[in-house]
């Protein structure tokens, strides 16, 4: 049995002392054969045994050992030759119960289906390497996201003699991937439309930054869901943090507030501050048929006044409730 | 169809209730109901109820902004309460108004505006 196999010596310096480890269904001989090692390096790999340790059962330790990649090879048709531990790990499948089947055993039935076995295999064999990430499939049918890289081995003469199989599974990864998106959206979209309740009925949507058509037509949503669920019949849109108004933004504003009234509630709007009103005025903008105040404060006092609602100072509100104490008693 | 509107005399007022999708007749049916409703109770007032309505088109738009200004004339008042989101949004979207109609958020709302009379700070 040729060994050629190309290892660091520093590996079997590691391991002095391994005894051959007997994995029948994987023949390492071709495998390394594969490697075509030119002068140079086969001056450097460990080709012959030391201290009754080849490097062929240095690679079967390293390949027994890895316990983050399912490593495997198929025959040319596609049939398991070898199963390593992590694979057993990972698809749950024993050695003894998936060598000779074929690989497709590992893939979702849709996969199965649209033939994607079958173009893997030849795509690794035209490009010499093949990549993929998708679902696959465990023993009991459960589903892992796996990260797959699928070589051809060949002879040194070219011919196929099967393909490596190195899968990886990525599921975590893709979960916190995923989860991370979801969360950068809703900060995102809570930074661009927050619409805060301040009272029983009183809606605060206060907008910080320039409008852009896309944010106002987002804030017209969020609005009115927003309304129609807490059943607020007033809403305060608050301008302060947004710099500058332009015909098309304040048309937007102006639309927000005709759909909020077809629901029946109102819209004040707040934080019109002097270079805001003379801009409005200067483009034309009628508001008139809009509630403004230049300040949130006055704009939550209309608001409440909306209501029925006012705000009274402490002390008379201690009296009221002493006068009703009184009143409750006799 | 046209049975589908619900015209339902409550107190004083007249509870009217469209359905989902109103087909054209529905609508015009609307009109000569609510009229003739009013002439029939000496109704005070109409409260819409759109809650259901998916779709709003520029004649039913305008069938009620008219049958609004008839209540008028007839000496009621006429409220539309529950206007779904979607529904407002693309009414503004498409230049669609009801006028100076008064708008409720649901039919408790609009009960609650017909006890307290016509409010607007629009007018403060």
């Amino acid at each position: 049995m040729e060994k050629s196999l190309v290892i660091a010596p520093a590996v079997l310096q590691i391991f002095p002392k391994l005894n051959r480890s007997t994995y029948d269904s994987l023949d390492f001989a071709t495998l390394s054969s594969m490697k075509k090692p030119s002068p140079s390096t086969s001056a450097k790999s460990v080709s012959t045994e030391k201290d009754g340790v080849t490097s062929i059962d240095m690679l079967r330790v390293l390949v027994d050992s890895i316990k983050d990649y399912a490593i495997i090879t198929l025959d040319p048709a596609g049939r398991v030759l070898s199963w390593n531990p992590a694979a057993e790990r990972l698809k749950v499948w024993k050695a003894e119960e998936i060598i000779g089947q074929h690989f497709s055993r590992f893939y979702p039935k849709e996969d199965i289906e649209k033939g994607k076995t079958d173009m893997e295999l030849k795509a690794a064999e035209r490009d010499g390497r093949f990549e993929d990430e998708g679902w696959r499939v465990r023993k009991d049918g459960t589903r892992f996201w796996a990260n797959v890289i699928i070589t051809p081995l060949r002879d040194p003469t070219g011919k196929l003699l099967g393909f490596g199989k190195v899968t990886r599974d990525m599921t975590e990864q893709r979960q916190l991937s995923e989860r991370i998106k979801k969360q950068t959206q809703e900060i995102l979209e809570m930074a661009t439309v927050p619409v805060v309740p301040v009272w029983e009925g009183i809606l605060l949507v206060p907008l910080i930054g320039t409008l852009d058509s896309q944010r106002t037509q987002h804030l017209m949503e969020r609005l009115l869901q927003r309304i129609t669920e807490t059943n607020s019949p007033v809403a305060v849109l608050d301008i302060t943090g947004v710099p500058t108004i332009d015909t098309q933004t304040a048309q937007h504003i102006i639309e927000t507030i005709s759909s909020v009234r077809l629901l029946g509630a109102e819209v004040i709007l707040t934080g019109v501050r002097p270079i805001i009103a003379q801009t409005l005025v200067h483009l034309g903008i009628d508001l008139s048929n809009v509630v403004t105040r230049s300040s949130l404060a006055s704009g939550l006092r209309t608001a409440l006044s909306l209501m029925d609602l006012a705000v009274t100072p402490k002390a008379v509100a201690t009296n009221s409730d002493t006068q009703w104490k009184t009143t409750s008693q006799s | 169809m046209e049975n589908n509107i619900s015209v339902i005399k409550v107190r004083n007022l007249l509870l009217v209730t469209m359905p989902p999708d109103p087909d054209d007749p529905t609508v015009s049916a609307l009109q000569a109901k609510v009229l003739d409703a009013m002439e029939r109770h000496q109704a005070a007032g109409v409260l819409l109820d759109i809650s259901q309505v998916e779709t709003l088109d520029s004649f039913f738009a305008r069938t009620v902004s008219e049958t609004a200004q008839m209540v008028t004339l007839m000496g009621g008042r006429t409220i539309i309460a529950g206007m779904r989101p979607a529904v407002a949004i693309t009414a503004t979207q498409i230049g669609l108004t009801l006028g100076n109609i008064e708008t409720a958020l649901t039919v408790d709302r609009a009960l609650d505006m017909t006890t307290q009379g016509p409010k607007s700070i629009r007018q403060r």
